[in-house]
């Protein structure tokens, strides 16, 4: 399996997907004109990564902006974390923003709303 | 043809309070450069970065939503085209955009204006989130959620006005009070 590796643009956010640690970095807006086109090869890493190991998946994000497709998008990323951490799977998330701007934390916490693995919410200082 | 009084021009946006105004073919490239440029003058403004956030954010939905209704109704003469304006009222930021429809399509978003517009925030977020979990077939193209996400954020109910163009066609404005 290969590391997924995308660079942040204006409209798509910075993407590392390292195999061997079990990590998934995001960080930027996200607002793509073609949201499914961008997120599917990350959500076809994760469910491979899901399959083919029993490792732990760790995320940390610093996503900004989000778009409501972007959010439908990171909802379908959560629920497959959620279902593998029903399945007994170690996930954790670990969202931190910048505390000027708090629509990135009633975001992030709109999402930990429906899931119960572990799922921080940082303001960074 | 002559060309617009640029003073006279100059002087209805300053009166309006009209920051950002477009109206032409609009591409994703336009929308993100447009954005750039809507966000730059609001943080020099120093506004609150969660308002400059909720400005940025009511924009690109109102716009990909044009940009989406466009690239599925390409026998729509000039559905391509936007207007849009962000401009100043009392205190509050105002985002507005413009596009040719179906008349149908018009009345149809008129209604769900309407069945927003009866909702407080909890049924706003509970309304938002049951949409997130449609399949997306269904979501596919509807302006659905993008609308869902303006209520939430506006200050007032949104505002949506229908004009019949030529029987065929319907010129739609949506205005969105922050």
């Amino acid at each position: 399996m290969n590391d997924l590796e995308l660079a942040q643009t204006p409209s798509t956010p910075a993407v590392r997907m390292d195999h061997k640690e079990g990590r998934v970095f995001m960080a930027g807006d996200s607002y793509p004109e073609n949201p499914f086109e961008f997120f599917q090869p990350i959500i076809d890493w994760i469910d491979t990564f899901l399959k083919e190991s029993s490792r732990p998946l760790a995320f940390d994000l610093e996503l900004i902006y989000l778009n409501t497709s972007s959010i439908r998008a990171m909802m379908d990323i959560f629920d497959r974390l959620e279902e593998a951490h029903q399945g007994g799977r170690q996930v954790n998330v670990l969202w931190s923003y910048d505390p000027d701007n708090e629509r990135v934390g009633e975001l992030a916490e709109e999402f930990k709303e429906d899931c119960t693995f572990p799922f921080a919410i940082a303001p960074r200082s | 043809m002559t060309t617009p009084d640029l003073f006279d021009l100059r002087e209805i946006f300053d009166q309006q309070q009209i920051m950002v105004c477009f109206n032409g073919p609009i591409n994703a490239a336009l929308i993100e450069e447009i954005g750039r440029a809507l966000r730059d003058y609001l943080n020099h403004q120093q506004e609150q970065p969660s308002a400059v956030a909720d400005i940025f954010a009511v924009y690109i939905e109102m716009t990909q939503n044009i940009r989406r209704y466009a690239d599925q109704h390409p026998e729509l003469a000039g559905a391509a085209s936007a207007a849009i304006v962000v401009s100043r009222e009392d205190g509050h930021y105002v985002v507005s955009a413009g596009n040719v429809v179906n008349p149908d399509d018009g009345r149809e978003l008129l209604k769900r204006v309407d069945e927003l517009a009866a909702m407080d925030r909890s049924e706003l977020k509970a309304f938002f989130k049951a949409q997130l979990r449609q399949p997306r077939e269904i979501l596919n193209g509807s302006a659905g959620l993008g609308l869902i996400d303006m209520a939430r954020k506006a200050s007032r109910p949104l505002v949506a006005t229908v004009r019949e163009m030529d029987g065929q066609r319907s010129f739609l404005s949506l205005r969105v009070v922050l």
